[in-house]
C-alpha cells in the first residue's frame, strides 16, 4: 500500500528464541542509533470460550506460518525487523482445537487417508505496519493479512477465507524505561496476533464452507 | 428506560496552586534548593464530574467490578494508564474490582476490540449468550465500566532556553506554560440484569508552568490523576448506594 517492504521466509529458524517468565517475549534491539527496531514477537492467546463444531479437521502450517519475517528500511526512521516465526502456529492450533470437536496436525493439504472432515490451512499474505513518527498519531499500529483455504482431505479446494487482523499500541503507554518503538511495535504486533484469533473464532464458524460441513455432519448424525 | 437526577461536583486544587506561586517568588540564589522542593508539587487542577443514573445499583461482598477502556474507535483509545488508575481508586471494602486483562481474558474472545458490544441492545445480546452469561457468573463480576476519553495538551505558551554562562555553568532562562484537559466518560452496565445502569463523566482541566531563572521550576498540574480520582470516588459512590 505505501512502501516497500520485504518478506523473507526462512530467516527465523536461525535466530534464537527467547523465553521469559511472562507469557509475552520480545526481543527488541536498536538498529543504529537513530530508530528502527528487531523484534521477535512471542505471544500467546487465552483458549476461546465458544461452542465447538462437531467436526473433525486437520490442520496444515505453511512457512508463512512457521517462519514469517517483515523487513523494511523506512529511511530516516530506521530499518525494522519483525519476526513473527512459528508464535502463530500455538495461537491458531488453540483457537481451532476450541472451534472444533476434534484437531490434528497434517502435512500436506492433500491427505485422504486423514480421518477429518476438511483441512484448515492458514497463511500470511501480507504485513505491514507504523510508527507514530510516520503518522504522528501517537500509535503504533500493525496489520496482518492472513488468508485461510478450507479443502477436502483429497485436497480439493472448498474456499477461501480472508482474515485481515489489526493491533496498535499507544506511544503514552511505554514508559522511560520501556524497549521504545521496539516495545511500542511488538505489542501492537501481539494485538494483531490477538485480534486474528478473536476473528477466527467469532467468525469463522459463519463461513459458507464450514457452515455446509457443520449441516452436512448434523445431517449424518441425524441420519444415524 | 427512565433518565434519573444529573448531579456536578467541582472541585479545585486552590491550595496547591498557592503554595507553588509563593515558590516562584523565592530569590535566584535558593532556586536550586526551591526547584527540588517544587518537584513534587503540583499547578492548579479544575476537575468536574457529572453523573446520569438509569437505575438503582448495589453491590454485595462477593461481587465485584471490573473497568474497561474502550478501545473501539479508530484511533483514539483511553489511556491504560488511566484505566489501571480508576481500577485501582475505586476499589476498597465495599467496592471488588477485577482486573481489565484478568476479565477479557476470561471472557477471550467476546470483549475484544474487535467484538465487543457497542450499544445496549448488542450488550444485552452478548451477556444472554449461555457460555458468557455463565463464565461471568463463575468470576463474580456484577458490573461492567467502560471508560473512553483521553487527556491532550489544548495549548502550549513561551519557551525556555539553556545555554552554557561562564564557568561551563548551564543556566535556562524564559517561562514555559501549557493547558492539560481530561475528558473521560464511564458507562454503567449491570451484567445480572443486563441493563445499562448509568453515564458518568470527568472533566479536569489544569495549567502547567515552568519558569526558568538559572534553574528551570517545573510546576506540573495533576490533570489526569485528578479526573481519575474525581471520577473513581463518585463512582464508587454510584455503585454503593441505590437510586
Amino acid at each position: 500500500m505505501r512502501r516497500k517492504p520485504r518478506t523473507v521466509p526462512g530467516m527465523a529458524g536461525r535466530h534464537p528464541r527467547l523465553v521469559h517468565t511472562a507469557s509475552i517475549v520480545a526481543l527488541a534491539v536498536a538498529l543504529g542509533g537513530c530508530g528502527g527496531a528487531n523484534i521477535l514477537v512471542s505471544t500467546t492467546v487465552p483458549t476461546p470460550l465458544v461452542e465447538p463444531i462437531p467436526i473433525a479437521v486437520g490442520l496444515r502450517f505453511d512457512d508463512t506460518m512457521r517462519q514469517y519475517v517483515h523487513e523494511e528500511d523506512l529511511d530516516t526512521f530506521g530499518k525494522f525487523r519483525i519476526e513473527l516465526g512459528s508464535t502463530q502456529v500455538p495461537v491458531f492450533e488453540r483457537v481451532f482445537a476450541a472451534l472444533f470437536e476434534r484437531t490434528e496436525l497434517v502435512d500436506s493439504v492433500e491427505t485422504p487417508a486423514a480421518h477429518v472432515d476438511a483441512i484448515i490451512a492458514p497463511s500470511v499474505e501480507e504485513l505491514q505496519f507504523s510508527i507514530p513518527e510516520q503518522t504522528r498519531s501517537g500509535f503504533f499500529e500493525v496489520w496482518i493479512k492472513y488468508k485461510i483455504d478450507v479443502y477436502r482431505p483429497g485436497g480439493e479446494l472448498l474456499g477461501s477465507w480472508p482474515l485481515p487482523a489489526y493491533g496498535k499500541s499507544n506511544s503514552e503507554n511505554l514508559g522511560f524505561m520501556d524497549g521504545g518503538q521496539g516495545q511500542g511495535l511488538n505489542d501492537a504486533t501481539i494485538w494483531a496476533l490477538r485480534d486474528a484469533a478473536a476473528h477466527v473464532a467469532f467468525y469463522f464458524p459463519t463461513a459458507p464452507e464450514i457452515k455446509a460441513l457443520a449441516a452436512a455432519a448434523a445431517a449424518a448424525e441425524a441420519s444415524g | 428506560m427512565s433518565r434519573g437526577h444529573v448531579r456536578d461536583v467541582v472541585r479545585t486544587s486552590a491550595g496547591r496552586a498557592r503554595l507553588a506561586g509563593q515558590a516562584v517568588a523565592r530569590p535566584v540564589l535558593v532556586a536550586a534548593l526551591a526547584a527540588t522542593t517544587l518537584a513534587v508539587l503540583s499547578g492548579c487542577v479544575t476537575a468536574t464530574v457529572q453523573e446520569v443514573r438509569e437505575a438503582g445499583t448495589g453491590i454485595s461482598a462477593d461481587e465485584a467490578i471490573v473497568v474497561l477502556g474502550r478501545k473501539h474507535k479508530t484511533r483514539g483509545e483511553t489511556e491504560t494508564d488511566f484505566v489501571d488508575c480508576v481500577s485501582r481508586q475505586v476499589g476498597g471494602e465495599d467496592v471488588g474490582v477485577m482486573s481489565e486483562q484478568a476479565f477479557v481474558d476470561a471472557t477471550f474472545p467476546w470483549f475484544e476490540p474487535r467484538t465487543a458490544p457497542l450499544d445496549v441492545r448488542d450488550f444485552a445480546d452478548v451477556i444472554a449468550q449461555p457460555l458468557l452469561a455463565e463464565r461471568i457468573r463463575e468470576i463474580g463480576v456484577r458490573y461492567l465500566v467502560w471508560i473512553e476519553g483521553s487527556t491532550v495538551r489544548s495549548s502550549e505558551t513561551g519557551t525556555v532556553n539553556c545555554t552554557m554562562v561562564s564557568g561551563g555553568i548551564p543556566a535556562c532562562f524564559g517561562f514555559l506554560s501549557w493547558e492539560n484537559d481530561s475528558n473521560y466518560e464511564a458507562s454503567v452496565w449491570d451484567v445480572e440484569h443486563g441493563i445499562h445502569v448509568g453515564r458518568l463523566s470527568s472533566e479536569a482541566v489544569g495549567t502547567s508552568f515552568i519558569p526558568a531563572l538559572v534553574v528551570p521550576i517545573p510546576i506540573i498540574a495533576r490533570v489526569r490523576q485528578s479526573a481519575c480520582k474525581a471520577l473513581s470516588d463518585q463512582l464508587r459512590a454510584f455503585l454503593s448506594s441505590e437510586a
